[in-house]
């Protein structure tokens, strides 16, 4: 009788701890199991950790003294949190009359039924304006400080809970059309898939992009974790000069508007170590409204003539003639010439640009009267092989590699090629027959201002990444002409321009300098009507600081380059000077002496 | 008398159960003082690791805030607003001959632009949230417990 309530005890007792070590047993079965796993996954996923994909922020770019020329600037995705909805009626109301959205569409859109994991948030519109996001929040804040705030969903009482906005970076170039052929755009409207097209924008894309990564963040602050950085993307710094390339655009939209041409390009380069300070084409995209690229290059017009339009440039091409034939000792300054007004080079009679006979010349008047048939004779008395090695040694024919996007180049026809023919070496001598870019030409006459060395033309001059700031190193892509030859070419040229009394005469700057005027080919052979006028020059002569190359693609007021693209140049380089601190040379010289 | 003696050294029934009280109310005086640490430690853990979400969140918007500033700057600082507003100020445009130069001796010239140190001494990214913050309990005894040790002399060799 006195054991019977142990006995009891213990039986009820065995009993919950058997039942007690039964749950705990099925709990470990359900924990352990498929299907408890798939629940455990789930719930970690949905409710524990966000996955997210951080994007970098973009590279900016930079000139070359640190003035932003692309960067970043802060807008908003404007969408409805369905869960929180109150009053769609208010968001669709303020969504039209702050962000000119469609009252119905976002009245349609707040007014959906949240459904978890199917239908939570919407996105009414993107990329919005902060000033506008500041006004939706003061009404926000008027209506919380209201009466009263709306209870539930269908409660009348105004409220804008459940509108959301979320600010991101988008791509913005504060100078608008200025560089933009250098720069490129990026299609920032499509974030996810946002890319660069042309310029540097394109050629450094990766780069200035960064890697975007993929993280799980914890939502539990117990489970916090360090959100691993993601470093931005490279920065870059460019060779370009705002203030020089802003001049240079508006000097030359306003010859292109002014000589009716078709389009302009001016590259202004440092011979010295081939860094481009300006490269102006027309016409010229305003990046931050990329989606007009279509309206404003129809067809296969480039995005930027200096590097992507290649063209016959015809006379300036003597330059590279007459530099390779005095490099070689064929001729000098002072050989003799007797101009009969023609001559005959492979088959076919070549005559000068006004088809008159000069009589008697010198290398030195051949240049500065630009005689084609002085020019033709001066390639014969080279000879082909010799011809044909100076301009290959040009890069004629080559990629001159500069780090933009979308290079051309027309491949040089040499002796031997089934395109090649005799005559070419008197056509090839004033620049038809041959087609270039007009950095090509920037690269291979750089030659002739720099002692010989030719200078890889180049817009990057530092990136930084990481912190740190690495700087380019100028390149010397080959060297064409002794510096006596150099020399000699640059002073012909700069007695060619003084004598001839060039409207590109700059006072007080001694310049080198050679027009050019190009018939166009056609189908039907080559036009007279209309030409590609140019003009090339570089200064000071004694000591070369810029190289200007200048190409009008079919002037209306007149087809001749010394007409047309000389006043180019003299009014660039008046301007140059001055943004480049280069006094006239009596002071220059008169400063540098001791 | 081996009933006497038995009586003598018999534990009085009141005795075993304050003993097994006693035992009990230790045994839950640990359990609560652990669950207590557990759970300050976890209210620490948490009001930190909200505290670091909402200054992540803080440096986003200050990145954010960066970026548009410098935009902003370099509108207000382009070319063509540098332009009307040198003009409105009066400004005009140089005059070549009218350009005095002179030499000043060390004096450069204008440098360009170093936007970032060459040679910065700290390169590696580190990590912003102490250890502190993502250790377990146990993680957090077992290093108390080792810099103890390590405070009194002991260690590994």
């Amino acid at each position: 009788m006195k054991n019977i309530p142990f006995t009891r005890f213990n039986i009820i007792g065995l009993g919950l701890s058997f039942l007690i070590v039964l749950i705990m047993l099925q709990m470990i079965r359900i924990e352990t199991s498929a299907q408890g796993r798939a629940l455990n996954d789930k719930a970690e996923k949905n409710y524990e950790y966000v996955k997210q994909r951080i994007y970098p922020e973009r590279g900016n770019i930079y000139d070359r003294w640190g003035h932003l020329l692309a960067g970043n600037e802060e807008v908003y995705e404007v969408g409805v949190d369905l869960s929180d909805v109150q009053n769609p009626d208010t968001i669709a109301a303020v969504s039209a009359s702050i962000l000119g959205l469609d009252y119905n569409d976002v009245l349609h859109k707040a007014s959906a039924k949240f459904v978890p994991g199917v239908s939570e948030y919407t996105i009414l519109t993107d990329f919005v304006d902060p000033a506008k996001i500041d006004q939706i929040k003061q009404i926000e804040a008027n209506f919380q400080n209201g009466p009263a705030a709306p209870q539930s969903r269908g409660d009348t009482t105004p409220s804008l809970s459940g509108l959301t906005w979320t600010p991101h970076l988008k791509r913005s170039y504060p100078e608008n059309t200025v560089a933009s052929n250098i720069l490129g755009f990026v299609s920032w409207r499509s974030r996810d898939q946002a890319q660069g097209y042309f310029g540097v924008e394109e050629k450094f894309n990766d780069l200035l992009s960064g890697t975007p990564k993929d993280v799980v963040v914890p939502v539990d602050p117990n489970k916090i974790q360090d959100i691993p950085t993601v470093p931005p993307g490279a920065s870059l710094v460019l060779t370009i000069d705002t203030e020089i390339q802003s001049m240079v655009e508006t000097t030359l939209d306003r010859y292109v508007k002014s000589t009716g041409s078709v389009s302009g390009t001016v590259i202004v380069e440092n011979p010295r170590n081939g860094e481009i300070l300006a490269m102006a084409t027309t016409p010229r995209l305003d990046p931050n409204q990329y989606w007009d690229y279509a309206k404003l290059f129809p067809g296969s017009t480039s995005y930027n003539r200096a590097v992507g339009t290649t063209y016959e440039p015809g006379s300036v091409f003597k330059v590279l003639t007459m530099g390779a034939a005095l490099d070689a000792g064929v001729v000098k300054p002072d050989t003799p010439f007797l101009d009969t007004g023609s001559i005959e080079v492979g088959g076919i009679t070549i005559y000068d640009w006004n088809r008159g006979s000069w009589g008697p010349q010198t290398m030195l008047t051949c240049m500065q009267n630009s005689l084609n048939v002085c020019l033709s004779w001066v390639a014969e008395q080279m000879g082909p092989k010799r011809f044909y090695a100076y301009l290959q040694a040009f890069g004629i024919g080559h990629k001159t590699n500069i780090d933009l996007g979308d290079e051309v180049i027309w491949p040089l026809s040499l002796p031997g090629d089934s395109d090649w023919y005799p005559a070419n070496l008197g056509t090839n001598s004033f620049g038809q027959g041959v087609a270039v870019t007009p950095i090509q030409m920037v690269q291979a006459i750089s030659a002739e201002a720099n002692d010989g060395k030719m200078m890889a033309p180049h817009v990057l001059k530092s990136v930084i990444q990481n912190g740190r700031q690495y700087d380019t190193a100028p390149q010397v892509v080959g060297t064409p002409l002794t510096p006596q030859g150099a020399h000699t070419i640059t002073n012909l040229l700069a007695t060619s321009v003084e004598e001839e009394g060039s409207t590109a005469v700059v006072d007080g700057y001694r310049c080198a300098g050679k027009t050019g005027t190009a018939e166009i080919p056609t189908p039907y052979g080559y036009t007279i009507s209309q030409t590609n006028a140019s003009f090339v020059g570089w200064g000071p002569a004694d000591d070369p600081q810029f190289l200007v190359y200048i190409w009008l693609e079919k002037p209306k007021t007149s087809i001749w380059g010394s007409i047309v693209a000389a006043p180019v140049f003299h009014d660039i380089v008046q301007q140059l000077v001055v943004l480049m601190n280069i006094p006239p040379d009596s002071i220059r010289q008169k400063l540098s002496s001791p | 008398m081996n009933q006497h003696v038995i009586q003598a050294y018999q534990q009085a029934p009141w005795r075993s159960q304050v003993q097994a009280i006693v035992l009990f109310l230790v045994a839950l005086v640990v359990v609560a003082l652990v669950s207590g640490l557990y759970l300050s430690i976890s209210a620490q853990t948490s009001a930190e690791g909200i505290a670091i979400q909402n200054l992540e969140t803080q440096r986003d918007d200050l990145e954010r805030q960066i970026a548009n500033l410098k935009t902003q700057a370099g509108q207000l600082s382009s070319a063509s607003q540098m332009e009307e507003r040198a003009k409105a100020l009066g400004y005009q445009e140089t005059d070549p001959s009218n350009i005095t130069y002179m030499v000043i001796a060390g004096y450069p010239g204008r440098q360009a632009a170093q936007l970032a140190p060459i040679n910065p001494s700290q390169s590696q990214p580190q990590s912003l949230i102490k250890s502190d913050y993502t250790e377990s309990l146990w993680e957090w005894l077992f290093q108390g417990a080792l810099q103890l040790n390590n405070s009194m002399g002991g260690g590994l060799e």
